[in-house]
């Protein structure tokens, strides 16, 4: 049997310094969708690296107060929302789980390793009538999701869950990239069975090595979770930051508003050169682009690292970080663009 | 200075052969040669875009035997016959005529409201992306390769050969087809490519600045010498900048800006100033370029005229 190829990710500056033989820190890496400007990680007190995590430190509740969820709910620290995507598959006999594609494929990849018939859905299924939600047990949706930028209405999301539940489906909703977006999550019905929500700090907050995150689920499923986690799945420093973080609503305020005013300039400096994005977040743009891999590879001898995607051809930008980074990023697609004219 | 009297005779024949024959319909020398230079390119272009030198040789194997065989065959025809092969030569390479055609090729059509016409016939001429064009967009592209196409061939041809006869005509012909073709920034033609530009830079220097000169003094005057001097060093070619920033001010609209490309809009400063263009502007592009012809045909028929009388 052919194992099947594990998804790759963007991020990988090691690897793109040997290829392209531009030492690592002349990067300007736009491949991953990580906020550049995270949140300021304070020291860690001694005691919290050298004692056992405690279940009662007070985290749970403070993702409660985070994500604002409903009484019913469970909150799960995770050691990131990838702990999760591959622990749901194992919770419930193989059936059919549907999958955005393009989407996040680290969700794909799980449920078809656990022996689940996988349904990719198109952005052309999400725009139709959803005939083919009759057909599944799970539906995953990335919210917005990852990379193509598409959201799908609340309202829409809830009449999907109503329909999988009741006939005992569940909705599992990455909210990865939902964090500072108002009126997105939906939290306020977590709690409800079969509904899943996973939220993570590597995106909004920054702070991807960290491998933080929080799924809030219906009691449930969330005592099986917390079996197959196990104790002590988070680290203690880890709770620690997260738990700050989290409760850190005024950074969270401000930088709402600064990634907003930052992902409208994105689109507007892409849209400039011709390169006008099908969709976005707060923290990267999409764009469709007939010349993609040329272009992924121009800039790449330039130094400049962006997500790739062949099928459809696209790209991914993330924000740059300060001005220096906005204006190489500007200059860099000029010179580009301008080279890659052949006729 | 009968030298100069005969030239201009040959400059005014070729221009009435224009008019009256236009371009060859069947056959232009022209598309002989770019399938060899594309052979030669094939074969001496090799490891892909990495030597100049090898652009070097192809641009002396590919010029320097029609030159030399031009020098030949005016050196050995006798008189009338030396200034119908001129003519003939000339009448060849400014083509005036068939650009005047592919510009009201683009014209009509957009006049009538057809831009998917207009579209296409644009993308004959320019490289970019024609389906990313609107109305202006379109007039504009060709409103811009009327003007640069003016100078190229039309009034370097003629500087050419004033200069250097039926040689300096095929010369600065093949030159600037071998730019056309290999000019780009890519790392294809980059190197390989860098000696034809270079040549091609050299040799329309003069003339663009003299086409410019003559776009200038047909049109907008003030305008056309304004956007010359502030807007020409901004354009990436040495020479297209001050021809197509006069020609956009003396027909008082606004050129250049950022252009569809298969990979992206390419980044170029605003030329001109005014309204966007529109049919009628390139038909005016066409009728500065025809009237810069006759100017420049009635300046040369004057000099040869007082040539006699005044003291040199």
């Amino acid at each position: 049997m052919v194992k099947p190829q594990l998804p790759a990710h963007g991020g990988n500056l090691i690897q793109a310094a040997r290829r392209w033989g531009i030492p690592r820190e002349r990067w300007l890496d736009l491949s991953t969708g990580i906020n550049p400007n995270g949140w300021p990680v304070p020291a860690i007190p001694p005691e919290i690296w050298q004692r056992l995590p405690e279940a009662d430190d007070g985290l749970d509740e403070a993702v409660r107060i985070w994500t604002g969820v409903p009484d019913a709910a469970e909150c799960i620290p995770l050691p990131g929302s990838q702990a999760v995507i591959q622990a749901l598959p194992g919770l419930r006999t193989p059936g059919r789980v549907g999958v955005p594609h393009p989407g996040y494929q680290e969700h794909r990849h799980a449920w078809a390793e656990a022996g689940h018939q996988v349904r990719p859905l198109s952005r052309e299924d999400m725009d139709q009538r959803e005939t083919w939600l009759d057909e599944l047990d799970v539906l995953v949706w990335i919210q917005p999701n990852n990379p193509t930028g598409q959201w799908v209405d609340r309202d829409r999301l809830l009449a999907w869950y109503q329909r999988l539940a009741a006939r005992g489906g569940w909705l599992v909703v990455d909210e990865a990239f939902a964090e500072g977006l108002a009126n997105v999550s939906l939290a306020p019905w977590a709690g409800r069975p079969g509904l899943v929500i996973l939220k993570s700090l590597g995106k909004f907050y920054g702070l991807a090595g960290l491998r933080a995150g929080a799924a809030l689920v219906d009691p449930a499923i969330g005592t099986t979770l917390r079996r197959v986690l196990g104790p002590w799945a988070l680290s203690g420093p880890a709770r620690y930051v997260m738990a700050r973080a989290i409760a850190d609503q005024g950074w969270r305020a401000r930088m709402a508003e600064r990634l907003q005013a930052e992902s409208e300039r994105l689109h507007t400096l892409l849209a400039r050169f011709g390169l006008r994005p099908t969709g976005g977040t707060l923290l990267f743009q999409y764009v469709r682009h007939q010349q993609a891999g040329q272009l992924a590879e121009a800039l790449a001898q330039e130094g400049i690292l962006v997500r790739r995607f062949d099928r459809p051809p696209a790209l991914r930008f993330g924000l740059p970080g300060n001005e220096s980074d906005w204006r190489r990023l500007s200059d860099t697609l000029a010179k580009v663009i301008d080279r890659l004219i052949t006729n | 200075m009968e030298w100069f009297v005969s030239s201009v005779g040959v400059c005014l024949a070729a221009v009435m052969l224009d008019r009256w024959w236009g371009e060859p319909s069947r056959w232009h020398p022209l598309v002989g040669f770019g399938a060899v230079v594309e052979r030669l390119e094939h074969r001496l272009n090799r490891p892909q875009g990495t030597s100049v030198w090898r652009g070097a040789l192809a641009v002396t194997l590919l010029v320097g035997p029609l030159v030399s065989v031009v020098l030949v065959i005016a050196w050995l025809l006798p008189q009338p016959l030396d200034w119908l092969f001129s003519a003939l030569v000339l009448w060849l390479a400014i083509s005036l005529r068939g650009l005047a055609e592919h510009g009201m090729a683009v014209a009509r059509p957009l006049a009538a409201g057809n831009l998917a016409e207009a579209r296409e016939r644009v993308g004959w001429i320019v490289s970019r992306q024609a389906s990313a064009l609107d109305e202006a967009g379109v007039a504009a592209a060709a409103t811009e390769s009327m003007l640069e196409n003016g100078a190229d061939a039309v009034f370097a041809s003629l500087f050419w050969f004033l200069l250097a006869g039926p040689a300096g005509v095929v010369a600065h012909r093949l030159i600037n087809t071998l730019d056309a073709m290999w000019g780009y920034r890519n790392e294809r033609y980059l190197r390989f490519g860098r000696v034809a530009a270079r040549l091609d830079d050299a040799m329309n220097w003069g003339p663009a600045r003299l086409t410019a000169l003559t776009y200038a003094l047909l049109g907008h005057r003030q305008l056309a010498w304004r956007c010359w001097r502030s807007q020409a060093p901004a354009w990436d070619s040495p020479n297209a900048g001050p021809v197509m920033a006069a020609g956009a001010g003396a027909l008082g609209v606004s050129l250049g800006g950022p252009a569809p490309y298969a990979a992206g809009l390419k980044q170029r400063p605003q030329l001109g100033e005014g309204p966007a263009p529109d049919a009628v502007t390139i038909q005016q592009a066409i009728g500065l370029v025809r009237r810069g012809v006759w100017l420049w045909l009635l300046v040369l028929l004057v000099l040869a005229v007082t040539g006699g009388v005044l003291p040199w």
